[in-house]
């Protein structure tokens, strides 16, 4: 039963993760429609604790490549 | 609740447990994967312990490679789960359209690595569960379709003359790359052998990858391949399985391949990326061959094994000694091609690629005939 909890605990973990990689891309899509600013955002404490500091960099790169796609295809999918 | 009394013995029990090795490894292990990966590498970390203390597919010691203690074999499994979370979830709540959503050829690729991890996972589960014939005879089908199905897999141009000639011929390009692939995908089960090895590989490949392209799924396999790496680097106490390499290995073949076909990367590049698995394994077959033993029987006649034993004579931990292999290897082969790109020293779609594979092709056969000659007489000889 303990490992049952322990699993949850390790998929919630990850999901902290998931979280903080979606909602920085999307965040970034919404930035990006209204202003047009091209703004890396990597580097904020709480997306460092989430994700950490290569984590950082690799969601600083989804996010940008997946920008690039909206810039050259005009469309949202990365 | 806590008395005042039992702090000071909770203290003394956490000093004891500081002093236990296994305690030691987990603490340094969570404390990389937090640098690295903050809270989701804590939780990659938490599943990949869980795993590796589970019944389910443990390898005796001394079973698996140059392991001598007691292992799991889940790590492919585990792997497996991490990226399936952060893909499911990252398609739940972003924009991101995973590969085989949007394009049939990514579709059957992911179709075929799915059933290359079930072929995996029945035997990691119950080995022996399938004969070693009906696994090849399985992978020559699933990935036969594949191709079949998704000819913009096959590259037709290698910048070798003669090769690019037969690829070009509809059923014979066809062929070939089968056989290829088939061979990669056991090359690189061939290899895992060593602590971080084939994980280190993956790593490295998945790094060009991401770098390359920025897919998200590149990203998530990076993630934990890194994780997976810490892990076995630095306990041991896990392997990829057959689970993990045949998996790993199907993805990097049609990444690499596709990489070659969209002129993204040239061939050598790719043979330089995964020089040690293929030669190691062209190396083995024809050396079994000409011991007149089974070219498909296993063996501790692999580099890894040699070097192995080399460092074992100065390494006292067992672990570290098996650690110290495989990273050696992954990192002066795969490794050395990413820092290569990385640096910008040379572009993935030079030729000039193929260079840097010769080289590595001598190195591997000048350190194999140098270790030979120093240990002829021990358990890892070849007796004809």
């Amino acid at each position: 039963m303990r490992v049952i909890l322990y699993f949850v605990a390790a998929i919630g973990l990850i999901w902290v993760g998931v979280l903080e990689s979606a909602s920085s891309s999307v965040e970034d899509f919404k930035r990006y429609s209204d202003a047009h600013v091209l703004d890396h955002g990597h580097g904020s404490i709480q997306r460092v604790l989430a994700v950490g500091l290569v984590g950082d960099l690799v969601v600083s790169k989804i996010i940008s490549d997946g920008r690039d796609t909206v810039i050259i295809e005009g469309n949202e999918e990365f | 609740m806590l008395g005042i009394d039992s702090f000071p013995r909770s203290i003394k029990q956490i000093q004891l447990l500081c002093l236990v090795p296994a305690a030691q490894k987990l603490a340094l292990m969570f404390l990389l994967a937090a640098v690295t990966y903050g809270v989701t590498g804590i939780g990659a970390m938490l599943l990949m312990t869980l795993l590796a203390n589970t019944h389910l597919g443990k390898d005796g010691a001394g079973k698996h490679g140059i392991s001598i203690a007691e292992s799991s074999r889940l790590g492919g499994v585990a792997i497996g789960i991490i990226v399936i979370v952060y893909i499911a979830g990252l398609s739940l709540m972003s924009p991101y359209t995973s590969g085989p959503e949007r394009d049939v050829t990514f579709l059957y690729l992911w179709s075929a690595v799915l059933f290359c991890c079930l072929l995996g996972l029945a035997e990691d589960v119950k080995p022996d569960f399938l004969t070693p014939k009906l696994r090849l005879g399985a992978k020559f089908a699933v990935l036969g379709a594949l191709f079949w199905l998704s000819p913009a897999l096959i590259p037709l141009t290698v910048g070798v003359p003669a090769v690019d000639f037969l690829l070009n011929l509809p059923v014979l390009g066809w062929v070939l790359v089968t056989v290829f692939a088939v061979g990669f995908i056991n090359a690189l089960n061939m290899a895992d052998g060593a602590n971080g090895l084939v994980p280190g590989i993956a790593l490295a490949s998945f790094a060009v990858f991401f770098m390359e392209y920025g897919r998200p799924m590149d990203g998530a396999l990076m993630f934990a391949c890194s994780i997976f790496f810490i892990f076995n680097v630095i306990s041991g106490w896990y392997f990829l399985g057959d689970t993990g390499s045949y998996g790993l290995g199907a993805i990097l073949l049609g990444y690499g391949l596709l990489g070659v076909a969209d002129g993204n990367f040239s061939a050598g590049f790719m043979a330089a990326l995964f020089c040690y698995p293929c030669v190691d394994f062209m190396v083995s077959v024809i050396r079994r061959f000409r011991a007149g033993r089974s070219p498909f029987a296993a063996d501790n006649g692999h580099l890894h094994n040699r070097l192995h034993q080399l460092i074992r004579l100065r390494v006292r931990s067992s672990v570290m000694a098996n650690s110290f292999t495989g990273v050696i290897i992954s990192v002066s082969t795969s490794g050395a091609v990413l820092l290569i790109y990385v640096v910008g020293l040379l572009p993935p779609d030079s030729d000039l690629w193929h260079i840097a594979f010769v080289v590595e092709c001598s190195i591997y056969l000048a350190s194999l005939k140098y270790l030979t000659s120093i240990q002829p007489k021990t358990q890892y000889a070849d007796v004809g």
